[in-house]
């Protein structure tokens, strides 16, 4: 058995990106008024964050902003550079460029590296199908149900994955980092060795690893 | 290219455009090219490279492809293959060689290493549930399905590596994030597969059962072997996907033997000399029901359904079996989703016949327990869907170990294993020959009887009378209640939660980060469930991980009634009809960490009926766990926070 190979698993290429048939390349406006393209300019070769909320919400999306804006801060060196976080709306007809720059500016979350988009009805409709979409039309045309996940799409390596935005701050990290670009086996190393710690701390405090 | 067409094709969910109806016609007529070769790599029995991603229907107009009956044999899945792992399985994860990360193995310098080892590989496959039919697209352990199941020891630790190479990009309905649990192991919280813990595509890890009697700490050893467990099963337990990816194929059966139900039935000490020739006179049977797409493109894919119109028997549709005159013994295990089956065994004259229960969830019964037309056993107690005499009701993840006794039959009769509902079958095809008052599409598996052969194991003794004593019940520490209620009319979305007592009027939803509940290690508690709060008319088969229990009362519309005797043995699934509460007791020993009750019906638990609940070994863990713990309805508290301007 060729051990390096077995290190290596995670190494191995992934299947290119689908593109645009996948995500749809879709004309969106930023809360800037910029038009932008979905596919083309928002997600080829990035790590994104998506999740979909409108500004007149009053329920979970201001939480999940929250969230956001916590998560933005541990990221900040990364953010806007290969990671960006999409908030999409699903009331485009209600929620102009304008509109979402105010919700973003009211949260302070009008920052470089994220977005908060609006755009065509039907097009946002597809996109969330294309992202969120479980196959069951109970769920998938009930607007509230995906208020609260993440999905974390990582378009250069083509892997996807999602978040609960009301998991804790380490879980969402967590679940972004699973998505990042392979790391090397040194960095594999340097970063376990720096996690046994943390988990060991749990387990003599507690007598159990308490953290998820 | 015929795959990447296939693709294509699903990507045009939500809209349809004209661009999208021609690459539909592309697909079509490259079907011609793609069957052959997909049929060949399933002939072979393995995949080499990946499996074309299906083209699934959304919601099919008419019923599943018709099948004609017992075409299919009836067989046991394979047994895992135990050979080496390479790296070895470490104490603390493996990062570096891609471990996902988890805690240190619990009592690790106790029981590693380990005796049996096996590795199973989450990925896609392809696999024919009729010989009617296409192949379908599955995940499964090792790319089959069922998956091979994990026969082991007592006393003789076992690691199961499971690794994810599931698709990276899919566009099934699964979800590429996997966190096996096995259900009822009696072992660390991270082997146990806590449905927060799961871990992506490229990653693997080891979950460790030492495969120990529960009891460790009092009694030393591998623990009180009255506490033995047999029929387990592991599956996906991943937080808000376990339904999809269970449809699937991430579950598969795990054994566990000893002196008493040794494998063989050879006379031996101690041993009860029960059917127990793995696959021969022992076998699982793994129920699931699936709805299907037309076949097209070489493929009968299924549909992301919670309820199918084809029942499937260890991965058949209707399936037949050679049986001898001689004793069998079948497990039988409902992997849902969603359904509850109501089986009985059906004599040529169309009679009902004699089922003898000798374990409920993987526990020996003290006596066995015939089921027949007669003296029904009473399964059930429910007045909104009473059980039909002779039938044994298995509500998801319930197992019952059954002995069928051919002898009495001679050669030539045939005997079928009934359901109560009816799946869809052709109705063209008119099925002559099945004893009175039988409809075809009731019909699980048909049993051919026939002569034993010299070279075919010879009966086993009558099944004794004792087959086990249960350890004595401890005195109580503590009372709990758990609820399991659905929002009201009219909440967006409605969701199914386990409520506690003091909780607000809605309840708790599933968050993996808080314990609901904390309990100190080495303590016993009664525990009250309750289904008749919010008029829920839903069945929700409670399942409490880590320990088995034993019901104390049951109740029907909160007025006690006598515990039903199938389930007054040890198990780990209690069955809450409508309106039904049972009163439980249990100890919680031997291991610290986080577990989980949920209702087992797969759309409820993904739909956060699901909370956690923690052992903690002292005092200070206790304290801090208790500090630390759940308030449900948190949404709305972090709203009200939010409102008062403490965070913005």
């Amino acid at each position: 058995m060729d051990r390096r190979a077995l290190f290596n698993r995670v190494f191995e290429p992934h299947p290119a990106s689908p593109g645009p048939s996948r995500f749809t390349n879709a004309v969106l406006r930023t809360q800037d008024n910029k038009e932008v393209r979905f596919y083309d300019d928002l997600i080829k070769g990035k790590q994104a964050v998506i999740n979909f909320m409108y500004a007149e919400c009053h329920g979970a999306c201001p939480l999940v902003t929250q969230t956001l804006k916590k998560t933005y801060r541990e990221l900040k060196d990364r953010m806007g550079k290969d990671l960006f976080f999409y908030s999409i709306t699903t009331k485009p007809e209600d929620d102009s460029p304008a509109a979402l720059k105010h919700y973003a500016t009211m949260r302070k979350a009008d920052l470089p590296g994220w977005y908060f988009l609006t755009g065509n009805e039907y097009d946002i409709q597809t996109i969330r199908f294309r992202l969120f979409g479980m196959g069951h039309p109970g769920f998938d045309l009930d607007d509230s149900l995906h208020a609260g996940m993440l999905r974390i799409v990582n378009d250069a390596r083509n892997s996807w994955g999602m978040a609960q935005a009301f998991a804790s701050q380490k879980n969402i990290l967590k679940r972004i980092e699973w998505q990042d670009n392979p790391k090397s086996y040194a960095q594999r190393v340097i970063e376990s060795r720096a996690r046994q710690v943390l988990i060991m701390r749990d387990v003599e405090k507690y007598g159990y690893r308490r953290d998820v | 290219m015929p795959k990447k067409k296939a693709k294509d094709h699903q990507n045009t969910e939500g809209t349809v455009s004209r661009r999208s109806v021609l690459k539909i016609g592309a697909a079509a007529g490259a079907a011609s090219v793609v069957a052959p070769s997909v049929l060949s790599s399933t002939a072979l029995g393995f995949q080499s490279g990946t499996v074309a991603e299906p083209v699934s229907c959304v919601q099919p107009s008419g019923p599943s492809p018709a099948h004609t009956p017992f075409v299919a044999e009836f067989a046991a899945p394979f047994p895992a293959d135990d050979h080496n792992l390479s790296p070895h399985p470490t104490e603390f994860p493996n990062l570096g060689a891609g471990e996902a990360d988890r805690a240190p193995h619990q009592r690790w310098a106790q029981f590693a290493p380990a005796h049996f080892t096996y590795e199973l590989e989450a990925r896609a496959g392809l696999h024919t549930f009729h010989p009617d039919y296409s192949p379908t697209y599955i995940w499964g352990f090792n790319g089959q399905y069922p998956s091979p199941t994990c026969l082991n020891k007592y006393g003789k630790t076992t690691i199961v590596r499971f690794r994810n190479s599931l698709p990276v990009n899919t566009t099934t309905f699964g979800r590429n994030e996997i966190t096996i649990h096995l259900h009822n192991g009696h072992h660390g919280s991270e082997s146990d597969g806590f449905a927060g813990d799961y871990f992506s595509t490229g990653f693997w890890k080891d979950n460790m059962y030492p495969v120990i009697y529960a009891g460790l700490d009092a009694f030393g050893g591998i623990g009180d072997p009255t506490e033995a467990q047999r029929s387990q099963w592991f599956h996906d337990h991943r937080a808000e996907f376990t339904l999809n990816n269970n449809i699937l194929g991430l579950n598969g059966m795990f054994f566990i033997y000893d002196q008493v139900d040794p494998g063989h039935e050879h006379p031996s000490a101690g041993s009860l000399q029960l059917p127990g020739y793995y696959g021969i006179t022992d076998f699982p049977v793994i129920l699931t029901d699936k709805r299907f797409c037309p076949t097209a493109n070489g493929r009968t894919e299924m549909v992301q359904a919670a309820g199918g119109d084809k029942w499937i028997v260890n991965g058949q549709i209707q399936p037949k079996m050679t049986v001898r005159r001689r004793k069998y013994r079948f497990r039988f295990l409902n992997t849902g989703p969603t359904q509850t089956y109501d089986i009985s065994l059906i004599k040529p004259d169309g009679s009902v016949g004699t089922m003898v229960v000798v374990a409920t969830d993987g526990n020996l019964l003290e006596n066995p327990i015939p089921v027949d037309a007669g003296a029904n056993a009473g399964n059930s107690n429910s007045n909104t869907a009473p059980i039909v005499p002779g039938a044994i009701r298995v509500s998801v993840a319930e197992r019952y170990d059954v002995i069928i006794d051919f002898a009495q039959f001679p050669a030539g009769s045939k005997l079928y294993l009934k359901e109560n509902r009816t799946m869809s079958v052709n109705p063209g095809n008119v099925f002559a020959g099945l004893p009175s008052g039988l409809n075809i599409g009731q019909v699980l598996i048909r049993f051919d009887v026939v002569n034993r052969e010299p070279w075919f194991p010879p009966d086993t003794p009558p099944i004794p009378s004792t087959l086990t004593t249960y350890p004595a019940i401890t005195p109580t520490d503590n009372n709990w209640e758990w609820q399991f209620t659905r929002d009201p009319v009219g909440t967006v979305p409605r969701l199914f939660r386990v409520r506690r007592p003091f909780d607000g009027p809605l309840g708790c939803v599933f968050d993996p980060e808080h314990s609901a509940h904390c309990i100190l290690r080495g303590t016993t508690e009664e525990w009250l469930l309750n289904n008749n709060v919010g008029g829920s008319a839903w069945v929700h088969p409670v399942h409490i991980h880590f320990e088995e229990f034993r019901t104390l009362k049951r109740f029907v519309n909160g007025v006690e009634v006598p515990v039903p005797p199938l389930q007054s043995g040890r198990k780990d699934v209690s069955r809450l009809e409508a309106g039904q509460g049972a009163l439980i007791k249990m100890q919680f020993r031997d291991y610290n960490g986080r577990y989980l009750i949920h209702c087992h019906n797969m759309a409820h638990e993904d739909a956060f009926m699901m909370v956690r609940w923690d052992i903690c070994p002292d005092q200070a863990s206790l304290d801090a766990c208790i500090a630390d713990q759940q308030v449900c309805q948190r949404e709305l508290d972090s709203k009200l926070r939010l409102e008062d301007g403490e965070v913005a």
